[in-house]
């Protein structure tokens, strides 16, 4: 294996590298007449094959994350069965709300800027004359996520300002026959809940005139 | 032919298409179920009827009637000579009934003391909790003894006790045996549960939801494909496969009275079978002979291999006709492969015909039953002619005419719909056909150890150690139920090749037919020829050592039987030992959440 020309190594040192023999595995007439190992390979399946089926039949189903039984095999029937999603668990994204059911986001465009899949697509929308919002904060026309693309990173949950977007809703995106029902639109994306049905966060938003956080103000002179 | 012989030859024909029709549908399901069982999955369950809980009682209880009528009504009948053997029979079937049900009602309630069956359902009633008292495995045991005792017992009764002539003692037994299984049905339909049940069939509905699915679809049928060839290659594919079954002996021939002495069999006659046959099983003189194939042929297997040989064409006929080169390309390795492997079939069973000295199946089956298996007689061959099966069913590990990887699906690639579903139906039927073969040439066919035509008799040499009569209909109703049981069995066995074994090259699979198979079933024919003439030759005392050979391999027979039956209900009975492992965050979540449980089955 030596390779002189080969430039690029690192060149062999002095000493031997120690090194040893694998024997090569012998073909006895046993091992190619193949029926020692047929054998004792239907006996393996058989052996499972029983194990289980008696499991079924005394109605002794383990739990297939938490029992193992010896020599078998555990396999979670999806989806009948389902692992369960450990809290922390990035899933399908979520918009939350405000106490009046409006999408909490402002179209500040820090996730879609900060998404490296840059499958967040927002159209961000001024306030009609006269709203109280209007030249404070923006709101999205449009939120597009394409969940095909996203790599789930959750790095637009960390770049939101606003705790606007979050993925906790244990979900993971289904196989669908086409790739246009993998674009959630903004309805979708705020109809989804959080596990337990929620779809308003502990972290209050504060608006103007919240007595806990004096000075907060749309007046334009105030900023 | 009389207007009965066609009737009856017209039931033997439904008797037979219906068998492998059911049993392609079921193996179907079974292939897929097994290889779910192994990875410790349900597999296919989602085909679903509800019914309707008193509809399910009904026919629980409809069920249990009918069959407990079917039993006690023959006990009423009278055949004299054999009170004794009747009355332990039905004995023996009240008996099996009670431990049985005994046992399901500890299984399905008890809850083990450290509480490693969670899903168990738990006792109803207070008579359900005295019966969990006991382990399932005691029950087991407990009626094993109870079943010795009674064949020890019945043996001990004083002969003035049993009434000759009277039908009031096998009777009295055989209502016995009805009450316990009324007894059980009637409890059986007292547990059903709640409105609606869902009837499943251990996920065989959906054989038939895909059955429905496949003659719904759309039948395609590919541009520049050859019409008539096209649509042709499914049947020729099908119908060879159905036809072969026509010459297998699937029971024991049926004797009837000539009631009308015409001495042709008539309608009168079909309601008369012979109470008793003797010893050899042939009619005795004026009784009609109904043998259980559709055709009893001289040719017998010579029939077998023509025909199913004629089942390459449909492959052939698919691959060139589709118009496509994977399907062609399947197609003559289809071609290639049965032709290779035919030559090896037909010459390793050669072997067999010159030890039997004939080719007809029913001769065949007899000289087995009467000598011994033909596992036994030509181990080698056995070997061969099961290897050479499995390549001519075109089944894993030589399922080469179909490759994912290299050919797509092989010669039925354009197939769509119902067309496709009868190749599949056809593969399947071969497929159990090859099993009903390997029962008929190598397993005895419908002959159990020691079951004589007039009842079980176990002997030894010239030794009688035991002997228990039985009517006629009984032993009938055994052969027929020991041939199709011992099909399944055989099913259910190659299926586990199917699960275990990684499939061969194609160039692997020719060497392994022309260079190993080929000689070694010659060697077979060579040696067998030689062991013929050396029998002949030799004499009386090496013919008494075969034939006590025939007896031991009889016996063990039966005792593998009996004691792979016990070893299989107790491994089945005894709880599995678990470790609980906690140490993964996946599994600490689990156990937070009271541990992964099964949702509804939902479409």
């Amino acid at each position: 294996m030596a390779t002189d020309n080969m430039t690029w190594t690192k060149a062999a040192s002095k000493t031997p590298v120690p090194t040893h023999t694998i024997a090569r595995p012998s073909r006895t007439l046993g091992v190619q007449s193949y029926v020692p190992e047929l054998l004792k390979g239907t006996a393996l399946t058989m052996r499972h094959f029983f194990t289980n089926a008696k499991e079924r039949l005394l109605g002794q189903k383990r739990d297939p994350v938490l029992d193992n039984f010896e020599g078998g095999i555990t396999t979670i029937e999806y989806p009948e069965e389902r692992r369960i999603y450990p809290e922390r668990f990035r899933g399908l994204h979520r918009l939350t709300v405000r106490a009046d059911d409006s999408p909490r986001c402002v179209a500040c465009l820090c996730c879609s800027t900060a998404c490296p899949a840059q499958c967040i697509h927002i159209e961000p929308a001024e306030y009609a004359d006269g709203d109280e919002r209007r030249g404070y904060e923006r709101f999205p026309a449009a939120f597009v996520i394409d969940e095909l693309r996203c790599v789930f990173c959750g790095f637009c949950v960390e770049a939101c300002p606003c705790d606007a977007i979050r993925m906790d809703t244990g979900l993971h995106p289904v196989p669908y026959d086409s790739r246009d029902q993998f674009i959630y639109d903004k309805t979708q994306l705020l109809a989804l809940t959080a596990p337990d049905g929620t779809r308003r966060t502990d972290n209050a938003r504060h608006e103007p005139g919240d007595p806990t956080h004096p000075g907060l103000s749309r007046d334009h002179d105030a900023h | 032919m009389s207007g009965t012989e066609l009737f009856v030859a017209v039931i033997k024909i439904a008797i037979v298409l219906g068998f492998l029709l059911n049993m392609a549908a079921i193996t179907t399901w079974a292939d897929r179920r097994q290889s779910a069982m192994i990875q410790d999955r349900v597999g296919p369950n989602r085909a679903v009827i509800y019914l309707p809980a008193w509809l399910v009682r009904a026919v629980v209880l409809g069920g249990g009637v009918l069959v407990a009528a079917a039993i006690a009504v023959p006990f009423w009948a009278k055949h004299p000579g054999l009170e004794s053997a009747r009355i332990t029979t039905g004995i023996e079937i009240a008996i099996l009934v009670v431990w049985t049900t005994l046992l399901l009602i500890s299984a399905r309630v008890r809850k083990d003391s450290d509480g490693v069956a969670p899903y168990r359902d738990g006792a109803d009633s207070a008579f359900e909790e005295r019966v969990a008292q006991l382990a399932p495995r005691t029950y087991f045991y407990a009626g094993l003894i109870a079943q010795l005792a009674a064949l020890f017992f019945a043996q001990l009764a004083p002969a003035g006790f049993i009434v000759r002539g009277s039908s009031f003692g096998p009777g009295v037994a055989g209502s016995l045996a009805a009450l316990a299984i009324l007894l059980a049905a009637g409890y059986s339909a007292g547990r059903v549960g709640e409105d609606p049940v869902p009837l499943r069939l251990a996920g065989m509905l959906h054989a038939l939801a895909d059955a429905v699915k496949l003659i719904w679809k759309e039948d395609l049928r590919p541009r520049g494909a050859d019409r008539l060839l096209f649509a042709l290659a499914p049947m020729l594919a099908m119908f060879p496969a159905l036809v072969t079954m026509a010459v297998v002996p699937f029971g024991s021939t049926l004797c009837f009275i000539d009631f009308d002495r015409d001495k042709v069999l008539s309608f009168a006659d079909l309601a008369h079978l012979a109470p008793v046959v003797g010893p050899s099983g042939a009619c005795s003189a004026g009784q009609l002979a109904v043998s259980l194939s559709i055709a009893n042929l001289d040719v017998g297997l010579l029939y077998v291999f023509a025909i199913a040989g004629t089942g390459v064409i449909g492959a052939a006929i698919a691959g060139w006709a589709s118009n496509n080169k994977w399907a062609l390309l399947g197609g003559l390795r289809a071609t290639s492969q049965m032709v290779s492997y035919e030559v090896a079939l037909g010459l390793s069973i050669v072997g067999m015909f010159m030890v039997a000295g004939t080719v007809n199946l029913q001769k065949l089956v007899d000289w087995q039953g009467q000598n011994a298996w033909g596992i036994f007689v030509q181990p080698l061959a056995f070997v061969l002619f099961l290897v050479a099966l499995v390549a001519e069913t075109k089944r894993v590990p030589f399922d080469q005419p179909e490759g994912e990887s290299e050919i797509i699906a092989g010669y039925f690639l354009e197939y769509s719909g119902m067309k496709f579903g009868m190749f599949y139906t056809g593969e399947y039927i071969e497929f159990v056909f090859s099993s009903v073969l390997l029962v008929t040439l190598f397993f005895g066919g419908y002959h159990l150890p020691f079951l004589d035509p007039d009842g079980l008799r176990i002997t030894l040499g010239s030794d009688l150690i035991y002997e228990l009569k039985l009517t006629h209909l009984a032993v009938s109703a055994i052969h027929i139920a020991t041939f199709f049981g011992k099909t399944i069995l055989m099913v259910w066995l190659q299926l586990f090749i199917r699960w275990t074994l990684p499939r061969f090259r194609y160039d692997q699979l020719m060497r392994l037919g022309w260079t190993r198979l080929l000689p070694l079933a010659l060697l077979n024919i060579v040696l067998t020829g030689a062991a013929v003439l050396a029998l002949e030759s030799a004499g009386e005392p090496l013919g008494n050592a075969v034939a006590i050979a025939a007896d031991i391999s009889q016996s063990l027979v039966a005792l593998a039987a009996l004691g792979g039956s016990v070893l299989f209900v107790t491994g089945l009975l005894e709880p599995s030992r678990t470790k609980r492992i906690t140490a993964s965050s996946a599994a600490q979540m689990a156990l937070a959440e009271g541990g992964i449980r099964a949702g509804k089955m939902q479409a």
